[in-house]
């Protein structure tokens, strides 16, 4: 064997790994790059922010999917303009390595943390642990048993149910067969579904089948069961599903049963990719309830910036929704999140949270 | 397999420098990590930091170590993520739905991953299905088996059941304690991952079981010839595997504190990869359990460390992948040993 026509080998996979390390030596900040021109402050920013960039760690249950991307780089820009260097851990939906992230992130005591969606049991004990370590807490869509000395932030799921729920009943009516596609266990979805199980009530709706999960994969891993639920009740009038990775499943479904002219498909968020399937021709999903998702990532760090300063006045944030209908879309032709913002201004927040050091970058 | 690690004398400079790098590179890749991360983070250096590493990985780690059993005796298991899920789901059912403590629930739990490695053995040994099948079919049987169980819902305290009624139990802190709890500062999930590893080394360098299960995996048929019940040993093997699956999953649920059906999921490919790198660690080129261990604490760092420096996540499956295709190298290319592997059996000669 001639070994030493090896070493060169060697040689090359010693330097990947050199190189892999030097590229993250070089690499300091994880705040996504932009070319926008950041919003200018119209005052100086105050402690703890006009010093060295203030340490955020940022851990989320997931990162994937239309909104929680659109969400981080709201968040990394917002963080950017205030001199906050975010670290961003992604546990891609595994609630474990969600708690190891947390955990890891407490342990390297940062000035602060942001907790991006979770499981109350996994993340409830170490939220404590960090605020008896006395560092600042903002959660985000998070249900939590105790909430003392952390700064909750929500999307405000109430309105955006009851906003299209209230355009499911003027559509299709009191008592009409309707599904439901959703997954128990987020703190968003669980709050979404209060709302739907009273609505269910009192427009006595006769809910034929209700199905669903979220996986890493949501939008795909629902069209078979949307699928099959449908293949079963052709009849139904109407299909609820609460998160738009779920809504676009279901739209596909519909479509491939050929029942996009008889069902009506209700959806909650929105992203570039949604209204293009909202407006697409013949598209079942009529209507949805938006907030800007990329907004609301930049009012949540928001929060934790008038924290810090000591500028914030409440530990409840809720973020208002709107509800888009398709018709509002296809009449306006709009066709991104950008020119909805254009033509429904108060999605971007911007008189959410905010200082004259502080405007909304998103 | 017992033939000397040092070179021959009649070696050259650069076999005995090639040797020299498949002995000690791995673990100088570990080091020379390990080095820059405590240089260039403060944080990292931190004695929360180093127990929150080994706390993190201590799950990966003992699954990884059940696919070494596997390994060791010529095959590979790919059923622990989905074990290590059941298991979670389980607990929680015993726990939250059966309204038992904790030590019951482990109880069940353990047996449970038993049973899991004597299917796999059953299937493996008895009924001749070649191991990569095998273990795959039984994990998605696994899987579903869980989710029936369970009504396909993660299972957590004062959920509602189908009657309308709330469960009546939770997760007890003795079983929380498994991952929560720690005895001075040493984290509880790390004294488990340290006794298991030590264990296994005992068991597989020191005893003549862990010789005949060696021998088992470099050749079933010299192994009957001289004597081993090679059926037996492997099914103690792939019942092992099952087990530490199944501890890995008491670990995972009581982090989670949710029956999380989602749980495990990820657990399968780190196992396999960890194994994997602990074929090569210390250029022994056959599965050995502080390889694995090493391997697993070298993936732990590789996260932590590129976390800290704002790496994002998904450049760390890069760098993951880098590793183990370096160590692969090193098993498998640059080792005088030569390693054989035979549809999915890894032995060295």
């Amino acid at each position: 064997m001639a070994i030493s026509r090896r070493i060169p080998l060697l040689v090359l996979a010693a330097t990947t790994v050199l190189a892999l390390s030097a590229c993250a030596q070089s690499n300091g900040t994880t705040s996504e790059a932009s070319t926008d021109a950041p919003a200018t402050a119209s005052a100086a920013l105050p402690a703890p922010f006009d010093g060295d960039p203030v340490k955020v760690a940022l851990v989320r249950q997931s990162g994937a999917g239309d909104y929680f991307e659109a969400w981080g780089s709201g968040a990394a820009k917002q963080a950017k303009s205030a001199n906050i260097d975010l670290t961003v851990t992604d546990a891609r939906n595994d609630n474990a390595k969600q708690a190891s992230d947390l955990e890891q992130a407490i342990a390297s005591k940062p000035d602060a943390i942001i907790v991006d969606h979770g499981n109350t049991d996994t993340l409830q004990p170490l939220i404590t642990k960090a605020v008896e370590e006395k560092i600042p807490v903002v959660v985000y869509d998070l249900a939590l048993t105790d909430a003392t000395g952390v700064v909750t932030t929500s999307q405000s799921d109430e309105s955006m149910a009851s906003g299209v729920l209230d355009q499911l009943i003027d559509d299709v009516g009191d008592g009409a067969k309707v599904g439901y596609v959703s997954a128990t266990g987020y703190a968003a979805l669980d709050r979404r579904a209060v709302v739907w199980n009273k609505y269910v009530a009192d427009h006595k709706l006769d809910v034929v089948f209700s199905t669903g999960k979220v996986s890493e994969s949501t939008a795909t891993d629902n069209i078979p069961l949307v699928d099959a639920a449908l293949k079963q009740n052709p009849d139904v009038k109407a299909i609820f599903a609460p998160y738009d990775e779920i809504t676009k499943g279901v739209v596909q479904a519909v479509n491939q049963n050929n029942l996009g002219s008889k069902v009506k498909v209700y959806g909650i968020d929105i992203s570039n990719a949604d209204i293009e399937v909202i407006t697409a021709d013949g598209s079942p999903w009529v209507a949805t309830s938006a907030t800007d998702p990329s907004a609301v990532g930049a009012a949540v760090v928001r929060s934790l910036a008038l924290k810090l300063a000591g500028q914030l006045d409440e530990d409840d944030v809720q973020f208002p929704a709107k509800t888009i209908t398709q018709s509002f879309l296809t009449d306006n032709s709009i066709d991104n999140v950008t020119s909805l913002r254009e033509k429904e201004p108060s999605l971007d927040l911007s008189d959410q949270v905010t200082a004259d050091w502080l405007p909304a970058n998103s | 397999m017992t033939s000397a690690t040092l070179p021959p004398k009649t070696a050259s400079f650069a076999e005995r420098g090639a040797a020299f790098v498949v002995r000690w590179g791995f673990i100088g890749v570990t080091v020379a990590l390990i080095a820059f991360f405590v240089i260039t983070e403060p944080n990292f250096r931190t004695v929360d930091n180093v127990f929150g590493m080994l706390k993190f990985i201590a799950p990966t780690a003992i699954a990884g170590l059940g696919v070494m059993l596997a390994i060791t005796v010529g095959g590979i298991d790919l059923s622990v993520g989905a074990s290590a899920g059941f298991a979670v789901s389980i607990a929680a059912w015993t726990m939250v739905i059966g309204n038992q403590v904790g030590a019951v629930a482990i109880g069940v739990v353990l047996l449970g991953g038993l049973l899991i490695g004597g299917l796999n053995a059953f299937l493996i040994v008895v009924a001749r299905i070649p191991d990569l099948l095998a273990t795959l079919a039984t994990s998605f049987v696994i899987v579903g088996l869980k989710l029936l169980i369970v009504d396909g819902k993660s299972i957590s305290s004062q959920m509602s059941l189908a009657d309308g009624s709330t469960a009546p139990g939770k997760f007890t802190a003795d079983y929380l304690w498994l991952d929560r709890g720690s005895l001075g500062p040493v984290p509880v999930p790390v004294i488990i991952f340290v006794v298991i590893t030590a264990l296994l080394w005992f068991i597989l360098e020191r005893t003549r079981w862990g010789r005949a299960l060696y021998a088992v995996g470099a050749n079933a048929e010299a192994a009957r010839l001289a004597g081993i019940r090679v059926q037996l040993y492997r099914t103690i093997a792939y019942m092992g595997c099952g087990l530490l699956a199944s501890i890995a999953g008491l670990l995972l649920g009581a982090r989670i504190g949710q029956g999380d059906v989602s749980a495990g999921n990820s657990l399968l490919l780190d196992a396999v990869a960890v194994a994997l790198v602990g074929v090569s660690v210390l250029g022994i080129g056959r599965p050995n359990a502080w390889g694995t261990a090493l391997g697993a604490i070298l993936i732990a760092v590789m996260v932590t460390g590129f976390t800290m420096v704002g790496l994002p996540y998904y450049a760390q499956d890069f760098g993951k992948g880098i590793v183990l295709l370096i160590a692969l190298l090193f098993s498998f290319t640059f080792s005088r040993r030569r390693t054989v592997v035979t549809a999915g059996s890894t032995t060295s000669s």
